[in-house]
């Protein structure tokens, strides 16, 4: 057999495993796992790449020279957020009058995050520990109106002073957050201008950030909030990047390393704003939704993710992907576009619990996370967990847990079932097991029927693909009874986060705040296509500095130019592609146009309603370079019998309050064509496929599996 | 529950105030644990130094125990208010803060209350001098009694267990 030629290297370092997905010039592609290492993120990787590679026999030394693309995706910068380990103490310069954004939190922080339940119950409501300090927060007196006027001049010698005393504090970094930047930047400027002075009659070269400048977007809140986040979580990041890139580049790879942001796109470590990749492990299965919905030409599809802790669920509608420009993260408002994904905190790792008072089956909202659950031992969990039930049902295979690495004990997990949910409930531990693990279906279902229907949509027009560690495994459960149109799941599940992010586009993205009302008068029409191209004429010039900066050339870049828009008094706006140079006449209308029709996609055609206007919120440009993908290889395919060799063996399952004898299959064995029939388990190293009583799953020519019932 | 100890020991912290924020929003987030009252009742009755049984707390001194036939108020330090269907607070020490001049100790000259308008009733223990309890209303305001509970409803239905 001819030596393997590994191209692409895509990794998605979870906060326990570091997934690798490696791509050979065929496409043929080949997954490892290892522990993720948070202290030096490149150890972990290299294991991870080393395992996906003794699949096919070949070292990381004479792997590493044939990579041409590097994609890195992770949540070690989320977690640093998450876990308050951030750099500090950072400094910051508002507005006189607005020092106490992080202790007031726009009060809407206090309950971010929380299930409905808690929002309304107050006494749970909390402020979050400021990142800032409040002493390390500065105010200075200037004002530039909502208009861009100079309402107040900047006051230079409060500048001064206030970067003084930051110093004298020991700040490491200073932002400066003014009201209405993002319309007129000039005191931030200004400000900056002067930082400097001090900084440098003072010897200090502590850096300065501007809001303007990454991000001159409306909400001052969310904008300051993303600026401290960049200092405090995204930049202690980059020298881990460059670790990354180095470490590769010692074993011989010539690759540029490029990282996921949340908008969907791959950057640079060198980025200048890095905060915009501070979300990036759900994003990469979106994205792979998006390749396969592209290479099987389909129009809808929803992307389901079964992860340890959370239930992600992702809409790709008339090919149409949803980004929003003002999520939460971690508990605070951030100003970063990412793509629209729906989670509810429902996992393989949710604990699972009697209420005392009702004697009723409660999920979560903890989770076992890593430790997996009572099964584990080593882990410590004394509550079972959704696996414990899986384990329990025969669902999954105690001996060939990520491959039989992972030792689990499925008689720890029974009792802990008998004794904690079986007994209270007067029932025996199976079906108490299958009770909890058909309720978690059932949750996970509402959901994305809710999604669905939410759009105006039912499932009949849909696809849906199920993947992440628990998808193979319970999408037959929490499809039940939904007519979609098919059901697919990969079988490289579990690391199709990290395959997606291999899909992304080499994509720079930049958003800036216009507000400007279409109507029909025509000097309005002409002023808001003069704006708009301005705007653009700058999104553009910046992301071109972005690939030079990356040493590429500008000249081979696409420019999509878009907008967000909304009708006047609605509250969200969607995006909608532009053409650049916009003109005010027809150009206006078609893009009037467009926004009509997707806002119905979207949304629902009812609730329409021009009679005020149309408001542009935002000019964004995305600037792409391409770059080296995977490619899906079609295998032939053939008989629908599986070859013996994939056989092994049977197990006992529990379906439907019954017990039935299941053929096991070796995932890696099966053949294109091949058709198992239910009850049946599909196993691989890292992923279950259960095929339930009177369903079939037929692998297709591109390693997918259908899952059809009956 | 799974562990009782451990339940107690949350418990204890809680009324101290000693518990993390975390935990504490689990509790007040997560299911009633129907052995609550009758845990933190138990843990209250080990702190206060009398014999008789506390029926209800009422403020962080003050609670409703059973005194042979009688239900009464009594303070943490032994103090007695007799009936609990009269307001103890007729019978402890007041402080009306009705001037200028006595709000002053308390706030700020821009941020403190109209005398005209509201009153400050500082209600304090005869018998240890405590603060009890402070009612903040117009001037000529009846002197609120803040709660009388139904504590044979409350023993029957809620917890089970009927008071004799
Ligand atoms: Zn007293």
């Amino acid at each position: 057999m001819a030596q393997t030629v590994p191209r692409i290297l895509a990794i998605d370092a979870g906060g326990t495993m570091t997934d690798t997905f490696v791509v050979d010039e065929a496409g043929a592609f080949t997954i490892g796992k290892a522990q993720t290492t948070p202290n030096n993120e490149a150890e972990g990787l290299l294991r991870s790449f080393d395992d996906a590679l003794h699949y096919w026999n070949i070292d990381r030394t004479s792997a590493a020279p044939h990579l041409g693309a590097v994609v890195y995706s992770g949540t070690s910068m989320l977690n640093r957020l998450l876990e308050r380990r951030g750099d500090g103490p950072i400094g910051v310069i508002v507005t006189a009058g607005m020092e106490d954004y992080f202790r007031m939190e726009r009060a809407v922080q206090t309950y971010a995050g929380y299930p409905f339940s808690d929002r309304l119950h107050v006494v749970t409501h909390v402020h979050n520990e400021p990142l800032v300090p409040r002493r390390y927060v500065k105010g200075v007196r200037e004002r530039i109106s909502f208009f861009g006027e100079e309402v107040v001049p900047l006051y230079d010698n409060e500048v001064r002073s206030a970067v003084h005393s930051l110093l004298q504090m020991g700040a490491r970094a200073i932002c400066i957050n003014f009201l209405y930047s993002y319309r007129d930047p000039r005191h931030e400027s200004e400000a900056m201008a002067i930082a400097q002075d001090v900084l440098r009659e003072q010897g200090s070269d502590i850096p300065i950030y501007l809001s303007s400048r990454s991000n001159p977007v409306r909400g001052d809140l969310a904008r300051l909030n993303t600026l401290v986040v960049e200092v405090y979580a995204a930049r202690p990041s980059r020298q881990q990047l460059f670790n990354i890139r180095d470490r590769l580049k010692e074993e011989g790879s010539s690759a540029p390393v490029r990282v996921l942001a949340s908008y969907g796109g791959t950057v640079s470590p060198d980025v200048e704003w890095l905060v915009t990749t501070l979300i990036s492990g759900p994003i990469g299965g979106i994205l792979g939704a998006r390749r396969l919905a592209d290479t099987y030409q389909f129009e809808n599809v929803v992307c389901t993710d079964v992860g340890g802790t959370s239930f992600d669920v992702g809409l790709i509608t008339e090919r149409e992907l949803l980004t929003r420009t003002e999520p939460t993260v971690a508990r605070f408002l951030l100003t970063l576009p990412t793509l629209a994904m729906d989670s509810i905190g429902a996992g393989t790792g949710t604990l699972v619990r009697i209420d005392p008072a009702v004697k009723r089956v409660t999920l979560g909202p903890d989770s076992a996370g890593y430790r997996l659950g009572v099964c584990y031992e080593p882990g410590g969990v004394s509550v079972p967990s959704i696996t414990d039930c899986d384990l329990v049902l025969g669902y999954i295979n105690p001996d060939y847990f990520l491959g039989g690495e992972v030792k689990v004990d499925r008689d720890r997990a029974l009792a802990a079932i008998d004794e904690q949910i079986a007994r209270p409930l007067g029932s025996d531990p199976f079906s108490a097991a299958e009770g909890v693990v058909r309720l978690l279906e059932t949750q996970m279902r509402d959901h994305l029927y809710g999604m669905v229907l939410g759009l105006g949509y039912s499932p009949e027009n849909y696809r849906l693909l199920g993947y992440g560690g628990g998808g193979p495994l319970h999408v037959a459960g929490y499809t039940q009874g939904l007519e979609f149109q098919d059901i697919l799941v990969p079988s490289w599940a579990a690391a199709f986060s990290a395959f997606g992010g291999a899909c992304a586009d080499y994509a720079y993205r930049y958003d800036r705040s216009i507000d400007l009302l279409i109507t029909t008068d025509a000097g309005a029409r002409e002023m808001v296509a003069q704006s708009l191209n301005l705007a653009w004429q700058d999104l553009h010039d910046r992301i071109a500095d972005e690939f030079l900066r990356d040493g590429l050339n500008p000249d081979g870049m696409s420019f999509v130019p878009s907008v967000r828009m909304q009708y006047m008094g609605m509250l969200d706006d969607i995006e909608v592609r532009a053409v650049w140079p916009m003109d005010a006449g027809e150009g206006l209308t078609d893009l009037v146009k467009r926004f009509d029709t997707l806002f119905a996609k979207i949304f629902a055609r009812s609730a329409r309603s021009p009679e005020a206007g149309y408001f542009v919120t935002k000019a964004i440009g995305v600037g792409i370079l391409p770059t080296e993908k995977p490619v899906l290889p079609a295998f032939a395919v053939g008989d629908a019998k599986a070859d013996p060799s994939a056989d092994k063996g049977r197990r006992q399952l529990f379906w439907r309050g019954e017990w039935h004898t299941a053929r096991l299959w070796e995932m890696e064995k099966l053949r294109s064509g091949n058709e198992i029939i239910g009850p049946a388990v599909i196993e691989a190293p890292a992923t279950t496929l259960l095929v339930p009583p009177g369903h079939t799953a037929l692998l297709d020519q591109y390693r997918v599996f259908h899952l059809m019932n009956g | 529950m799974a562990n009782d100890d451990e339940n107690k020991k949350t418990v204890q912290a809680l009324i101290s105030g000693e518990l993390p924020w975390a935990e504490m929003k689990d509790l007040m987030s997560g299911t009633k644990d129907p052995e609550r009252f009758r845990v933190v009742r138990s843990i209250l009755q080990s702190m206060v130094p009398f014999p008789e049984k506390i029926l209800l707390p009422l403020t962080p001194h003050l609670f409703i125990v059973q005194k042979q036939s009688e239900r009464i108020v009594k303070c943490d330090c032994g103090y007695e208010f007799g009936d609990y269907r009269t307001n103890w607070k007729y019978f402890s020490r007041v402080r009306v803060r009705d001037s200028e001049e006595s709000l002053k100790s308390l706030y700020h000259p821009d941020q403190g209350v109209d005398p005209q308008w509201m009153e400050l009733r500082e209600f304090y223990c005869p018998g240890c001098f405590r603060l009890l309890e402070t009612e903040a209303v117009p001037p000529g305001y009846p002197v609120v009694f803040d709660f009388q509970p139904d504590l044979d409803s409350f023993y029957r239905i809620w917890l089970k267990e009927p008071l004799d």
